[in-house]
């Protein structure tokens, strides 16, 4: 990448041309798991914002001194650095959230997302625009976690962060895991459309990294 | 020679950075969450006999399959008000951890889940109070879980019966204890009574 990164772009870049979920297609299955509900999407969200945020900073500060032939255990023991570090600040001081969150705090450094931005952007970049991949990496993954939810929790709850809003349980199966399956694709499909339709893109093309 | 000196030397000094890091955390953060935790445990005792004046203390340790568990005798002015058992059951995914509490005549008072991991959306309906407020009043021979409408028994959640059945064995496990250690002295009690 040049000198002369326009930030905008590239923190719109992890919302949209390369949303984690329907774009790239990585770490669908946390993406499926943890989406039957609104509320555990954000929550998940959130928390793999701050440490695909955080890692991507460590990665691109210490990218020099990292030894290329040891790079992978090197970022993973980093992405689970931060992993345990929030798990337990969480755990003292935000019980609350904790135990919604606890179940998948840990899970977190397994997610292909996180290694994938600190080998495909964050070894090979400045601290800023780092740190701006990271929060718009983050933020496509939050947004792509709570419309999952919205879509599943409302067809097979009838509800939206718990609060009921439909008689019964118009779809049930949407909650389970298969599913997380139907929304992901149906939702996959419906962005690409919108996106030829309306954004002249090529549409789909996961994996597309540069 | 040279370059795996180097490579060695940079993984060792992150794996020691980081774990210095963690240790930290971990130093700093383990003493809060330490008194949270015990924080909780009472206050979720002291919900399952909000009637208890006396501190509620530790009776006992029980088992059941290998599980190490707690029951408490909560008391007003040394008259006991209510038994309280720390339980758990086998759900769909996992343990379902619990406290019942039952009144001193051993009929269940109330049945608190603490934790559980369960599939969100499904298992996790039996927390709902729907579910719970139907083992209230209950006595030992009552508890058991059917599929249909029911007053007498326990309902299954539908969608959740694998859960339902964990909280169930769980709420049966601690009856059967309690009726075990206090259910003589109640008899003896009872048999004061009608003489």
């Amino acid at each position: 990448m040049s000198e002369n990164i326009n930030y905008w772009t590239l923190f719109k870049n992890g919302i949209f041309g390369e949303n984690p979920v329907f774009r790239l297609a990585l770490s669908l299955c946390p993406a499926v798991a943890v989406t039957s509900g609104v509320k555990n999407g954000f929550l998940m969200g959130v928390a793999v914002l701050f440490v695909m945020t955080m890692t991507n900073v460590t990665v691109s500060l210490l990218r020099n001194f990292i030894s290329p032939k040891v790079r992978i255990p090197s970022y993973v023991f980093i992405t689970a650095t931060w992993v345990t570090v929030i798990d337990q600040v969480m755990a003292a001081y935000q019980r609350a959230v904790y135990k919604e969150m606890g179940l998948y705090i840990m899970l977190i450094v397994a997610f292909a997302i996180i290694l994938s931005r600190a080998e495909m952007f964050a070894s090979k970049n400045k601290l800023l625009p780092s740190f701006i991949d990271g929060v718009g990496m983050g933020m496509g993954f939050l947004l792509a976690l709570v419309l999952l939810g919205v879509f599943r929790e409302f067809l097979g709850k009838g509800s939206l962060w718990g609060f009921h809003i439909l008689p019964g349980k118009p779809l049930l199966i949407m909650i389970m895991p298969t599913g997380g399956f139907f929304a992901m694709g149906l939702m996959m499909g419906w962005l690409n459309w919108i996106d030829r339709k309306f954004f002249g893109g090529t549409g789909g093309g996961g994996g597309g990294h540069h | 020679m040279k370059d795996m000196l180097k490579i060695t030397l940079s993984l060792v000094a992150i794996f020691v950075v980081a774990g210095l890091i963690m240790g930290l955390t971990y130093r700093y953060t383990y003493p809060v969450r330490f008194q949270a935790e015990k924080k909780e445990k009472d206050e979720a005792l002291k919900e399952m006999a909000p009637d208890a004046t006396d501190p509620i203390k530790v009776a006992g340790n029980w088992s059941a399959d290998n599980k190490p568990y707690e029951y408490y005798e909560a008391t007003a002015g040394g008259k006991p008000v209510a038994y309280i058992a720390s339980t758990a059951g086998k759900g769909y995914s996992s343990f379902i951890k619990m406290l019942v509490s039952f009144s001193p005549d051993l009929r269940i008072r109330d049945v608190k889940i603490l934790g559980h991991e369960e599939t969100p959306g499904l298992g996790d309906q039996v927390e709902d109070k729907s579910f719970l407020d139907q083992f209230k009043g209950k006595s030992l021979d009552q508890i058991k879980l059917v599929k249909v409408e029911t007053k007498e028994n326990i309902q299954a959640v539908s969608g959740a019966t694998y859960s339902s059945r964990g909280v169930t064995k769980g709420v049966k496990d601690a009856a059967q204890l309690l009726i075990d250690k206090y259910g003589a002295g109640i008899k003896s009690a009872m048999r004061e009574v009608t003489k």
